[in-house]
């Protein structure tokens, strides 16, 4: 294990005997958390478990002598192949362990017992010796509690007995609560204390002095002195000042304390490590019974301590998540978490996320019952100083200089480095930790996520930067384990890919300590045939950034729903599309032709292939043939096309081999509790966490799992862009204050403007189309996505064609803006489209589609600058130089040189602007 | 608006003028046909989801109906207009008239846009529609149908509304309905059938034998995919179909000069008649540029896409051999692009009379629903035969005899029946 270089088979073997002793590790604890249980009987029990963690399970055996009392293996015979521990309360010994092989065994570190199977016993023992000094703490408790029930007026009495108890058993404990009771007095205002304060304290410095304003001088500090002599007289004066109650409830408050003070200390030293964090807190859950444990603030100290050295450091996260968190979680998120020694890493932006959603659902269960079903699929973390363990022991430290390389080095290098990385080998922490998630997972398929420091830190959206893996983790435990290793190498290599730096450096994050974690999460899912899949995924934002329709306000949110894994979804893909539906307006739906519903629903679905141990993107059409029985919930994701029209077919109804299946998801929204359920989700979170977010969620068909949950604002193309002051009102084109959404357009060099009054009167419908046809033209010819389109009304409409130039989506396909204009006529200002006819194209291709009303509000609209720039549609389309009137093609950079057009979009103060500027310095 | 701008009903009435001037009609009836013979407009008011009230117009154009019930579709758009309407009304009449379908011409309509109602505020709108005129239509006054941006679904609200208002059952009220609610079989093959109803027709009359003949169609949807069943049937070799590429946002024709495979194309083509590009290489297919259909050396074509596809500009192209062009779409050929047909003497089967295979077959979902039997489906395409053969032939005579396009015969046809039936019942 020491040497970096053993042969994986080695390291595996080895493993199984890891994982031999940590089983049985486990199953011992199980057993020692149920205090209630007798002690002789969970011994019995223990002893049974003992063998499996050794080699030789079948000859080997135990026997526990406590207090005199023995416990053994029914045939246990003494042997000289013999292993033996201490049982100690309090460091007393109380009794032995022993375990025996009945036959000789090659030898191994000692007889023929492992180095481990020594530690195994010998952990062993010391849990069985907390688990009785919590026994005993327990009766004693529940002694004083009866005595409290039964004569609740003699509480001097008891306080009387637990002070001379303490003075006889623990001195230095008697001290620290003469020490409180003396400093209570004192702030209680009893001159006798204050006395003998000043006496043993510093004399001149009184507490009242201490107070006095404008105190510049520090304080004498108290020497260390010895409070012991005086103690006697302290609880005599108590006694005399305090009511008994009062006085047994401070000791009993203060002895909780103290049993308990290790936790906060543990928790605020900047040294301790995540594993002393995970011991104190195991330690502190076994000490601390129902009822009292620590003070409120003490709590929320320890809380706010652990959110900031497991989670994050960001006061505003830590703000809103140490209402939501108790102890508890920190000790089942630890229980998962794998680090390396002395770790002191975090879990990274998407983690963080993750975490605070489930503990704000779960705070607020009560009033959103709807939520109760949510789930979080089973999740293990790999802390953020995982990635620099891993460099360091494969000696990869140079690659972190990539950063600073060129750009185009960065690129020609990454294969090289992504190979450097999955040949590189895992600390043997990192690997037992790993495999001890793979035993928790089984066979089920998991994926691996890059967690990064910089999502959290600075609110820069990574995601999808750095990569996620699929495995379908089957096979033996050998392969399962190799590819989990193959895959993390992956992930941490995309750390040094193009994307990212040169995402980074766009944003000056370039010299930000590389510090990754990593999330291992069950996909959630079923097994259909040979593939593996959810019955349906996808997205939610809180803002709708892409609204269809005007009535579809921006806080109305968005669902991308498909059918299997969620990629389909999060990704856009021009050749497919996802469902989309809002949650706060679900009736308005994108497309409501049959014609619409068809062309913009799912055809393909991305699936595990457990066979082939990949990712495959495949027909849906050819899935639900074979298997549509089997999906689970398929009714609600599917509609029949007959006759003309989209129907919800009944279960009888449906014949999955013959029927022309549309995946709609109608079922979901309409007649399920989902859409509710993702609506509650995203306002609660969006309201507890101040911000606008967006989640990933899954389901079984039965269940729906929140995936991950991020704030919105940290997506490129959804964050609200500033609007720029100060830009001369000629370098406005236009102003729009009417359903603006999020966004930025950048380097803009054309602008084609089909000009209103000129279009509406052309007499001749053939004229009408050759706009059209001449837009296509444009759309080939112009640099791609550096333009942007803008005319009167609908465009694409099938209806009458003045009403707006008739496109189809390939006439567009290449502009980054889609920008109707309803000019006023006589007294009406007529609808727009919102893009409907190819608003899914759009969205998918991120086109974005702006609604301009000149005529109304403060809105600039710039038509001098549009009539009078010179057109260069004769020069670029000489065939329709006829259109001139028509159709406009400013060159932005020719007419202002050292210029573009902008789009600036703020969705929270409603306004976008677009101006000529300066172009962004592109590194 | 000003007066130079382009409408559509002015258009339809210039193309009506011509038509007329042929026949010499007399004034009266020039101008009894040249405009609606009724019109309603009203306020169709609806309780909107948020709970406002929003009140949407709604029309009927009922153009002619002296042959019989008004026929014509109900649009959702949000920018209807009237003059729209009612050039489309008046094309109705024309189009039922031409195949001799004992139906006149409406249109209606609503402004709204669907995308931004649900489907409960549809189905208001739909409801209300039927209320404010459930007088003035009905399986023997004036019979909707779906049209832009209305379905099956809207047809049934709009008749459950009408005969909850009658309170009797009426299912020939309204067509466009699904199989079991009132729908006729044969109405998938109907157009596509239609068109090589009137293709073999034409083919008689130039003596030729169809087995000899190839053929080049543009467009793989349902028209395309019925008409290349049948033509085959008749022997005919397809040898290159176009169609639309999603992903590449662009159109491919797929050749095979031996004959294409119907079934072998269908295997590898999407919902929309989106064939795959790859799979089709590898079927041993050409992949062409989608425009290169015309351009084939076969007997006959057939557009059965999109509007304005022979142009000025391409019309050159059509190979020597070709003798028919079929319009299996609506207006594929441009004025320009006829023009040089009927040079060439190419025999041209117009949309009014080669795609009119769709409205007689609602005719027929209407004649079923009046008696409430209906037919199988042999029976149904068996009288499709008939009728369309029935109305190609006197297209064709009246084209021979007086030596007029095919086009125009068609529309002479259609305006001396209309004419006709006004002076037989003493209108004009």
């Amino acid at each position: 294990m020491e040497n970096n270089h053993t042969p994986i088979n080695t390291i595996l073997d080895s493993l199984k005997a890891r994982a031999k002793e940590f089983n049985c590790l486990f199953k011992v604890e199980e057993l020692l958390t149920d205090y209630d249980q007798d002690i002789n009987e969970t011994l019995i029990d223990v002893i049974d478990i003992i063998p499996e963690g050794f080699q030789y399970s079948n000859y080997c055996q135990v026997k526990i002598i406590l207090n005199g009392e023995t416990i053994q293996s029914s045939d246990f015979t003494d042997s000289e192949w013999l292993l033996s521990a201490y049982l100690a309360v309090q460091n007393i010994k109380v009794g032995s362990i022993k375990v025996i092989y009945t036959k000789k065994f090659p030898d191994e570190s000692d007889g023929p017992f492992l180095e481990e199977e020594k530690r195994l016993i010998i952990t062993i023992a010391n849990r069985i010796g907390d688990f009785i000094q919590h026994q005993e703490l327990q009766h004693l408790l529940n002694d004083i509690k009866q005595v409290k029930s039964k004569r609740k007026t003699d509480a001097t009495r008891e306080w009387r007995i637990a002070v001379d108890l303490t003075n006889r058993t623990d001195s230095e404990l008697y001290i620290k609560l003469t020490r409180k009771m003396i400093n209570y007095l004192s702030w209680k205002g009893i001159i006798e204390a204050v006395e003998i304060l000043q006496k043993i304290g510093s004399v001149k410095s009184s507490i009242i002095e201490a107070l006095k304003e404008g105190d510049n001088i520090p304080h004498l500090r108290n020497k260390d002195i010895n409070i012991r002599p005086y103690a006697e007289r302290v609880f005599e004066i108590a006694s005399r000042n305090l009511s008994g109650e009062e006085i047994f409830s401070c000791i009993q408050k203060w002895m909780h304390e103290d049993r308990t003070s290790f936790l906060l200390k543990t928790v605020i030293n900047l040294d301790s490590t995540l594993g002393n964090i995970a011991d104190v807190i195991r330690r502190f859950r076994f000490l601390s019974s129902e009822g009292t444990t620590l003070s409120d603030y003490t709590l929320k100290g320890v809380r706010v301590a652990l959110i900031r050295k497991i989670i994050s450091e960001s006061l505003e996260y830590i703000n809103i998540t140490k209402t939501y968190v108790e102890i508890e979680d920190f000790h089942h998120l630890l229980k998962r978490m794998i680090y390396p020694t002395g770790s002191h890493g975090q879990l990274g932006g998407k983690s963080a996320g993750l975490f605070l959603a489930t503990q704000i659902i779960k705070g607020h269960l009560h009033e959103h019952p709807e939520l109760k079903e949510i789930k979080t699929p089973n999740t293990w973390y790999i802390t953020s100083d995982g990635l620099h363990n891993f460099m360091d022991h494969n000696d990869l430290e140079d690659v972190t200089e990539q950063k600073y390389k060129d750009l185009r080095q960065v690129r020609q290098e990454y294969p090289h480095i992504i190979q450097l990385f999955k040949s590189s080998q895992f600390t043997p922490e990192i690997i037992k930790g790993l495999s001890m998630a793979l035993d928790d997972f089984g066979d089920k398929p998991i994926i691996v996520r890059s967690s990064s420091l910089l999502e959290d830190s600075i609110g820069a959206a990574f995601s999808g930067k750095y990569k996620s893996l699929f495995l379908a983790n089957q096979g033996s435990k050998e392969d399962r384990l190799a590819a989990l290793m193959d895959a993390i190498a992956e992930v941490y290599s995309s750390t040094f890919g193009y994307d990212p730096i040169e995402y980074r450096e766009e944003r000056g994050l370039i010299d930000f300590k590389e510090a990754m974690g990593i999330i291992i999460q069950e996909v959630v899912g079923n097994k259909i045939g040979k593939y593996y899949l959810p019955a349906f995924a996808g997205v939610a934002f809180s803002k709708n950034e892409f609204r269809w329709s005007p009535r579809i306000k921006h806080k109305d949110g968005l669902i991308r729903l498909v059918p299997g894994l969620g990629t389909r979804a999060v990704d856009r893909l021009s050749e497919d599309f996802p469902v989309l539906v809002s949650p706060g307006q679900p009736d308005l739906r994108v497309n409501v032709t049959p014609d619409e519903i068809i062309k913009y629903s799912p055809k393909f679905i991305d699936v595990i292939n457990l066979e082939t141990n990949s990712f495959d993107t495949i027909e849906i059409a050819g899935l639900l043939q074979e298997y549509g029985e089997e999906y689970p919930g398929i009714m609600k994701l599917i509609s029949v096309y007959r006759d003309g029209r989209i129907t919800q077919p009944s279960i009888m109804d449906i014949d999955f081999k013959n029927d022309d299946i549309i995946v709609t998801c109608e079922g979901l929204i309409s007649r399920s509790p989902f859409m509710k359920q993702i609506k509650t989700i995203l306002n609660l979170l969006q309201e507890k966490a101040n911000t606008s977010i967006d989640i990933e969620f899954a389901s079984d068909g039965k269940n729906l799992y929140m995936l991950q949950c991020r704030p919105q604002g940290t997506g490129e193309e959804s964050a609200p862009v500033k609007i720029p002051k100060n830009i001369p009102k000629n370098d406005i084109i236009f102003t729009t204050d009417k359903f603006v959404s999020n966004g930025l357009v950048p380097d803009i060099t054309h602008i084609v403007h089909v000009v209103s009054k000129n279009y509406s009167e052309l007499s001749d419908v053939a004229d009408l189309l050759r706009v059209g046809r001449a837009v296509g033209q444009l759309n080939k010819l112009l640099p791609k996505h550096q333009f942007i389109l803008m005319g009167p009304g609908r465009w694409g409409s099938r209806g009458d064609i003045k009403l707006g130039v008739n496109v189809t989506y390939s006439d567009i396909n290449n502009t980054s803006a889609l920008i109707e204009v309803a000019r006023k006529k006589g007294n009406y200002v007529p609808d727009l489209s919102f893009g409907t006819h190819f608003f899914q194209d759009l969205t998918e291709a991120k086109i974005r589609y702006i609604p301009l009303y000149p005529d109304e509000g403060n809105n600039l609209f710039n038509e001098e600058y549009l009539a009078n720039s010179p057109n260069s549609l004769a020069e670029l389309i000489p065939d329709y130089s006829d259109l001139s009137d028509v159709i406009k093609v400013i060159n932005v950079s020719e007419i202002s040189p050292g210029k573009v057009l902008e789009i600036y979009m703020n969705a929270s103060i409603n306004r976008a602007m677009a101006a000529l500027v300066k172009p962004r310095n592109k590194k | 608006m000003s007066d130079s701008s382009f409408n559509a009903f002015e258009m339809a009435q210039a193309q009506f003028d011509r038509i007329a001037d042929l026949l010499e009609l007399d004034s009266g009836t020039r101008d009894l046909l040249r405009n609606p013979m009724r019109e309603y407009h009203f306020n169709i008011p609806v309780r909107m989801d948020d709970n406002t009230v929003k009140v949407f117009q709604g029309f009927r154009v009922q153009h002619n109906d002296a042959r019989g019930p008004g026929k014509g579709g109900i649009r959702f758009h949000p920018m209807e207009t009237i003059n729209t309407v009612r050039a489309l009304s008046m094309w109705m009449t024309w189009k039922c008239a031409t195949v001799d379908i004992p139906l006149g011409g409406s249109k209606g309509g609503v402004i709204c846009d669907p995308h931004n109602l649900s489907q409960r505020e549809q189905e208001l709108i739909c409801r209300g529609w039927v209320r404010q005129i459930a007088r003035d239509i009905g399986p023997l006054r004036d019979i909707p149908a779906p049209d832009i941006m209305t379905n099956a679904q809207h047809m049934l609200w709009m008749l459950d509304e009408y005969e909850t208002i009658h309170g009797a059952k009426f299912p020939g009220t309204i067509t466009g309905k699904p199989l079991g609610m009132g729908g006729s079989l044969g109405r998938t093959e109907a157009t596509g059938f239609g068109v090589v109803y009137t293709i073999r027709e034409a083919l008689k009359v130039l003596g030729i034998d169809p087995g000899t003949t190839s053929a080049a169609v543009q467009g793989f949807g349902n028209v395309a995919q019925y008409a290349i069943k049948l033509y085959q049937q008749l022997g005919g070799k397809v040898v290159c179909v176009s169609s639309w590429d999603q992903a590449e946002q662009t159109s491919f024709t797929f050749r095979k000069l031996d004959g294409i495979n119907l079934d072998e194309l269908l295997g590898i083509t999407n919902r929309f008649g989106g064939i795959n590009k790859t799979k089709a290489a590898e079927l041993g297919y050409d992949v062409l540029n989608g425009d290169e259909w015309i351009d084939q050396d076969v007997e006959i074509l057939i557009p059965a896409a999109l509007e304005n596809q022979i142009t000025g500009d391409n019309v050159n192209r059509i190979a020597n051999q070709v003798k028919i062009i079929a319009e299996g779409a609506n207006g594929p050929t441009t004025p320009e692009a006829d023009e040089v047909i009927n040079e060439r003497g190419i025999y041209m089967i117009p949309d009014t009379l080669a795609n009119a295979g769709g409205v007689t077959c609602s005719y027929f979902e209407q004649v079923q629903c009046n008696m409430n039997y209906y037919w199988s489906k042999e029976e149904a395409l068996t009288k499709l035969d008939q009728q369309m053969t029935s109305g190609f032939t006197s297209v064709n005579d009246l084209s021979r005899k007086k030596k007029l396009p095919m086009r125009d015969a068609a529309y002479v046809i259609a305006v001396n029946r209309v004419a006709n039936a006004c002076r037989d019942r003493g209108w004009v």
